[in-house]
């Protein structure tokens, strides 16, 4: 027998490789999206900070504006920096 | 009168020779005196005798009535077996009748000589007038003796001129009488039916020999028009046709009738009659049009204009309460029950609330009529499952139609409702015929999307499936039109709102996305398909439906394709990975074997199963199960699927073999030559043999429908197999196809073809 395969349509799920499986900030999957937004992924991106705690970039993002002072991760209160990795 | 001298015998025969009915035996000569000779009324009035004459003549025409003439009469209306003679029969006993009756009336004018001569005064049965008299006399003897089954002599007269006054209205021209089918220009009927009407109408005995059978007659006569040119002919109005009808035929020839009723009472009487008549024809009419309602339903809209009719002549009549115990009956014993499947019961269910709106604007009907089928639905399982199906199906369908009428779906909140107070001036109340609901608060929303979800009462568990449907139909085929579902989507969003229906802009969006990252990473350098080309449905888990958990391990060439594309995918979209659900997606092979070929889109199992009798040729149940992490009992139903297609064998127990040629000799030589010539051809005739088994599926649907509706024509059948049956992806099948089909089955007395209508033999 010779088998020729044409073409394999499969089906997968993507997930954000994260520590976490939720948003420390608004509690909802990193899988979905924050609570501002309709679409997941390309447009509810995740955002890691030098802590390598990580966060939907909206959510941390209006938290830091909701601190003027000291912006801190909302989880580990270190000094919030991004991590462009 | 002591004069003894005085000869009494030579005044009685001066007077029994002016009356001659005084004679014994008593005598009606052919031809009488005009008029009484004056001797004789000299004599009577001599002799003081004209009351007593008068009398005793008139006692002689009663008893010569009586034991001769109207026994003469009747004895014409014995019944007989020819019916062709029975038109002459009935004219000659009249024309009998009357000749006599002439002779008698004679008689009376003699009488009023006498009378006048001898100044009586007295009226004879209270009727000053002697030739009133006579013809009480006349009614009187002849209702007296009157036989048990006189009417049918009656009947079958007017009968035949009826029946000759409605062909010559349909067509002149005509060389044959209807009547007394001789030809036209030999055919006395006219004069003979004309001749016996004045007759009658002279002897005043139009309206008391023969006005019941008339009556008796026109009414049959109107219910059997109806009846035939109402049966099964639901795209005509008939409402105008009959009036017209019923006054150029049926009114005008009672007109010709009683045109010589001599009591001159016709005008008033015809026009009773008349609306007598139309309220009749009315109600004939729409009991016909109730009885045949369910059927009228079922073919909405091309019965639309039985259904207007139908609308004009409910008020005109009492049959209102008629109407809807009939139509819950039929419903009943014709729609709600387990023959019939879900989506003939909506398909019914969507007929019904269209022409009820039609039939009654004010919504009480409607209710009265649905609640019974809303029950019913409530108590079907696949309920929702068909009508989301049904509103997302390819092709025009009801219920897609009603989707884009658009209007937000209105849930019953069972808040009181504002029953349009601007509106109070104007406000009736129901009509009280309708049966009365306990709902009858709640708004009456005639928005059929409206109406099914209410009959669940939740938005969600319609949304919910519509999703599942979506999931199912996206994932089974991956090249299927977005473009469409998203069009579809947004009708859907303008019912259902947004938010309900986010999940699925998200899903739809996946398999957009889906495509253009395919093609992304098909164009990745780093990227290298060695023989096995992929690509991938990328979907949000979030959003999606949960997939079943089945467990499939996949075959190590394919794995290995499988981490260079998540490899890909990582590349491409920082930080994120993917989670193969290996059971799922579709694989499109190309199977070539020592004598055929065969090309397929299976499921990802049933090519792992392959790919692995690749390797070797055969596999022992167990080990295979082992290998692929998949259950026995499943993996032998996959196995299946290829031995079906005789792909492998199962020689011993639990032990399969590549079967790489056919076992069946004749088979085989006919593939060799399709192979040798067409490889894709041998591929071909082995989807034939699936798309019998296909059609085969359908077979249960046709029967369903015939047993509902009798008899289809070719067109209908494929139209409602196309709402109903059409389901899976690639079932599918045109008229053509379907018609070979039928003809089939035809061929083998399953069903009966003719007048271009299918139906099922008795
Ligand atoms: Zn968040
Ligand atoms: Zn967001
Ligand atoms: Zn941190």
């Amino acid at each position: 027998m010779k088998l020729t395969i044409k073409n394999w349509t499969g089906v997968a799920t993507w997930r954000w490789v994260a520590n976490d499986d939720n948003c420390g900030i608004c509690r909802m999957p990193f899988d979905g999206c924050c609570p501002d937004c309709k679409l997941p992924g390309d447009d509810c991106p995740l955002v890691w900070g030098q802590c390598s705690h990580c966060f939907h970039m909206h959510c941390i993002v209006k938290w830091l504006q909701s601190q003027p002072v000291n912006q801190q991760c909302p989880m580990c209160r270190q000094g919030w920096k991004f991590n462009n990795k | 009168m002591n004069n003894p001298s005085f000869d009494y015998k030579a005044a009685w025969a001066t007077i029994t020779q002016a009356f001659p009915i005084l004679q014994s035996p008593p005598s009606l000569p052919e031809s009488d005196f005009e008029t009484v000779p004056f001797e004789a009324v000299n004599t009577i009035k001599l002799l003081n005798l004209a009351e007593q004459i008068q009398g005793l003549v008139i006692t002689r025409m009663e008893e010569r009535l009586r034991k001769d003439i109207v026994p003469q009469f009747w004895s014409h209306f014995k019944k007989t077996d020819h019916d062709s003679a029975t038109f002459r029969e009935f004219h000659d006993a009249v024309k009998f009748l009357y000749y006599n009756y002439m002779k008698l009336d004679l008689i009376m004018n003699k009488l009023i000589v006498l009378r006048e001569a001898s100044n009586v005064a007295k009226p004879v049965y209270n009727h000053a007038c002697l030739h009133e008299a006579l013809k009480l006399i006349v009614k009187a003897v002849l209702l007296s003796q009157l036989p048990v089954d006189q009417q049918w002599l009656i009947l079958s007269f007017y009968e035949k001129a009826l029946k000759r006054q409605d062909c010559e209205e349909e067509s002149y021209g005509n060389e044959q009488c209807c009547g007394c089918l001789q030809e036209q220009y030999v055919c006395q009927c006219v004069e003979m039916f004309q001749e016996t009407n004045k007759k009658l109408g002279k002897m005043a005995l139009l309206e008391p020999l023969v006005g019941q059978s008339l009556t008796d007659l026109i009414y049959n006569y109107i219910q059997a028009h109806i009846q035939k040119i109402c049966k099964d002919s639901f795209d005509t109005s008939h409402l105008e046709s009959l009036e017209k009808w019923l006054q150029s035929v049926i009114i005008s020839w009672l007109k010709k009738i009683y045109y010589y009723d001599c009591a001159n009472r016709s005008e008033r009487f015809i026009n009773e009659f008349d609306q007598k008549l139309i309220s009749y024809l009315y109600n004939a009419y729409t009991k016909i049009r109730i009885d045949q309602l369910f059927n009228i339903i079922i073919e909405y809209p091309d019965s639309l204009p039985a259904l207007e009719d139908l609308r004009l002549c409910l008020p005109k009549t009492d049959l209102k309460p008629h109407l809807t115990k009939t139509l819950q009956k039929a419903m009943e014993t014709r729609l709600l029950h387990p023959g019939v499947s879900t989506s003939d019961v909506l398909t019914a269910y969507v007929a019904t609330i269209r022409s009820l709106r039609i039939l009654d604007p004010c919504g009480l009907l409607l209710e009265t009529i649905t609640q019974p089928i809303h029950r019913y639905l409530r108590s079907r399982e696949d309920t929702i499952r068909c009508v989301v199906s049904s509103l997302t199906e390819e092709g025009p369908n009801d219920l897609a139609e009603e989707l884009v009428r658009g209007e937000a779906v209105q849930v019953d909140e069972n808040t009181p409702v504002d029953d349009g107070v601007e509106d109070w001036e104007t406000w009736t109340p129901d009509p009280v015929d309708g049966v009365t609901s306990k709902t009858s608060g709640l708004p009456r929303t005639s928005d059929i999307i409206s109406m099914l979800v209410n009959v669940y009462g939740s938005k969600e568990l319609f949304v919910n499936e519509y999703r599942t449907l979506l999931a199912d139909r996206l994932l089974s085929q991956y090249s299927c039109d977005t473009e469409k579902e998203i069009r579809y989507l947004e009708l859907l969003k303008l019912r259902f709102g947004d938010s309900q229906l986010h999940y699925c802009e998200v899903m739809l969006k996946d398999i957009a996305d889906s495509k253009r990252i395919n093609q992304h990473i098909k164009q990745d350098l780093n990227y290298s398909e060695d023989d096995i080309p992929m690509s991938a449905m990328i979907v949000s888990a979030q959003f999606w439906p949960p997939f079943k958990d089945e467990k499939l391990e996949l075959h190590k060439r394919l794995a290995k394709q499988m981490e260079k594309y998540t490899s890909a995918f990582e590349t491409l979209k920082g930080s994120r990975t993917l989670c193969w659900k290996t059971h799922l997606g579709i694989v499109d092979l190309e199977i070539e074997l020592a004598d055929r070929s065969l090309s397929l889109s299976v499921s990802p199992v049933h090519a792992t199963i392959l790919m692995h009798f690749q390797d070797h040729k055969s596999w022992s149940l167990d080990a295979l199960s082992k290998v692929m992490h998949v259950p026995s009992t499943i993996l032998r139903r996959k196995l299946s699927f290829w031995q079906s297609h005789g792909v492998i064998t199962e020689r011993e127990p639990d032990v399969f073999h590549l079967q790489e040629e056919q076992e069946n000799k004749e088979n085989n030589l006919q593939d060799d030559i399709v192979v040798e010539d067409y490889e894709s051809e041998s591929a071909m005739a082995s989807a034939q043999d699936q798309r019998e088994e296909e059609l085969q599926t359908f077979w249960s649907y046709i029967l369903g429908m015939l047993m509902n509706l009798d008899t289809l024509p070719l067109e209908r059948i494929h139209q409602m197999l196309k709402m109903f049956a059409f389901q899976g992806p690639t079932i599918e099948c045109n008229i053509q196809e379907l018609k070979v089909f039928l003809d089939r089955k035809v061929r083998e007395h399953q069903l009966i073809y003719s007048n271009g209508l299918y139906r099922l033999p008795k």
